[in-house]
């Protein structure tokens, strides 16, 4: 088992924990790219240069800024109230 | 049923699970040293039959192009499911201003940022539609280039602001990108109806292999994904980047 | 370690469906489903791998060496790309929840309670 492969399993199981563990939203959005970043690298390392374009795009640049546009507008729908964190 | 209750369960159901999964992982063919027949065979057919060396784009495009229509009107109906849901709760009107945050400034944008939007999105622009053309030849294809191209879109929100963009992005130009797109791998399927082959069959000319014109049907399907995909994702952009604005008033709602 | 890559495919879908049991916001639910997503692709392209191989494109090498399999690539490449998609619809929908109920939380949502 190349080394390579076996660290990056790792690191993406525990950046996987990490999205899950994270449970508020604003900062799980930063887990989310992270996770998408090292999940590209993964890719890259099993031979798939394809995926590993898509998913760079995808997961660090496209889905945390749709994460983060709902979370904006929705604290915009909610600012009469005293903003709380959950 | 309460959160307890619910947590129990899966924790339940994970340890009946679990046997069955080692058993699974143990009795699985050896990593990266069990035969790939399907995927010889390919390989191996592949550059003379069709002329590609990319044989992602083979599979995709051609050997499967029956599953990527499939996927292609998927995107299609989760980006008009989006719109609609957006758009229908909200209208078509534009809104001139941003939605305000209790406590929170607006701050103007500076200079550096206005500066790498403009020199990155075309740029950015550009290293997409390189991507979606070279789709026979090197790691690249409708779908990676679709997305790198509407990545720039937002480099472009960023460097010019709302009304800019908005002059820029019209949404009747994008609705007809996106549906065009989709639109265009179906007829390339009927089109191989119509001289009397089997649906998507590769009629036209092969060219010669490693160059970017090589590949027959696959280039027009090719540029048909790499619209639609482009076009829905600016689309799904824009919508959601429309929910951050006000009505006229002040507050939002 | 022979067994890693189908044992972190097996922990990330666990971990996945935890996150969306005991989740508190449909926001972060959102999230671990995408983590669900990740652990299909490292099963698909983890069962594609070949060793000491390059990858599907022969650009620079002749047609014949030997390659990693592209058809599961290519099933994964459609995926990432749609899975995206499909995460946009899912956040319309807790967008419009937010705006007609006004709070995210599963237990607050229960559709009998007045």
């Amino acid at each position: 088992m190349s080394i390579l492969i076996a660290a990056l399993l790792l690191l993406l199981a525990a950046t996987g924990a990490g999205v899950v563990l994270t449970r508020a939203p604003r900062r799980q959005v930063l887990a989310l790219s992270v996770n998408g970043l090292v999940l590209a690298l993964l890719f890259m390392a099993l031979q798939a240069p394809d995926v590993a374009f898509a998913e760079i795009t995808v997961g660090a640049a496209a889905v945390p800024l749709l994460f983060l546009i709902v979370l904006a507008s929705m604290k915009m729908d909610r600012s009469p109230r005293p903003p709380d964190e959950p | 049923m309460t959160p307890k209750l619910r947590l129990a369960l899966f924790v339940m159901a994970c340890l009946c699970s679990l046997p069955a999964v080692l058993v699974l992982a143990l009795h699985m063919p050896e990593f990266g040293a069990h035969p790939l027949p399907y995927g010889d065979a390919i390989d191996a057919a592949a550059p003379g039959e069709r002329h590609i060396s990319n044989m992602v784009s083979a599979v995709n495009f051609d050997y499967r192009g029956f599953d990527t229509l499939g996927e292609e009107f998927m995107l299609l109906c989760a980006v008009t499911g989006t719109v609609v849901l957006l758009r229908g709760s909200r209208g078509e009107a534009l809104e001139a201003r941003p939605g305000i945050v209790k406590g929170r400034r607006i701050l103007p944008r500076s200079d550096a940022v206005v500066l790498i939007g403009r020199l990155f999105a075309p740029l950015i622009m550009l290293f997409g539609i390189y991507v979606a053309v070279h789709a026979m030849t090197t790691p690249g294809g409708g779908f990676q280039g679709g997305v790198i191209a509407a990545t720039s879109a937002l480099l472009v929100f960023l460097g010019e602001g709302y009304s800019g963009w908005r002059g820029v992005m019209k949404s009747p130009v994008l609705d007809a990108l996106e549906g065009g797109g989709a639109a265009l791998y179906a007829l390339c399927g009927f089109a191989s109806m119509a001289i009397g082959a089997p649906f998507l069959t590769n009629f036209l000319p092969l060219g010669t292999l490693k160059d970017v014109w090589s590949g027959g049907l696959m280039l027009v399907e090719n540029a048909g994904v790499a619209c639609a995909v482009g076009g829905g994702f600016v689309m799904i952009f824009l919508e959601f980047l429309e929910e951050t604005r006000t009505k006229k008033g002040g507050t939002k709602k | 370690m022979n067994l890693l890559p189908w044992l972190v495919a097996a922990w990330l879908l666990g971990i996945g469906l935890y996150g969306i049991v005991t989740s508190r916001n449909y926001v972060h639910l959102i999230g671990c489903l995408a983590v669900v997503q990740s652990a299909t692709y490292v099963l698909l392209l983890a069962a594609g791998y070949r060793w000491n191989a390059i990858a599907p494109i022969f650009y620079n090498h002749p047609p014949g060496t030997p390659a990693v399999d592209p058809v599961v690539q290519a099933l994964v490449l459609t995926d990432v790309v749609i899975g995206a998609t499909v995460t946009a619809l899912l956040l319309a929908l807790a967008l419009q929840l937010n705006k007609r109920r006004e709070t995210l939380d599963p237990e607050d949502l229960r559709p009998l309670r007045p």
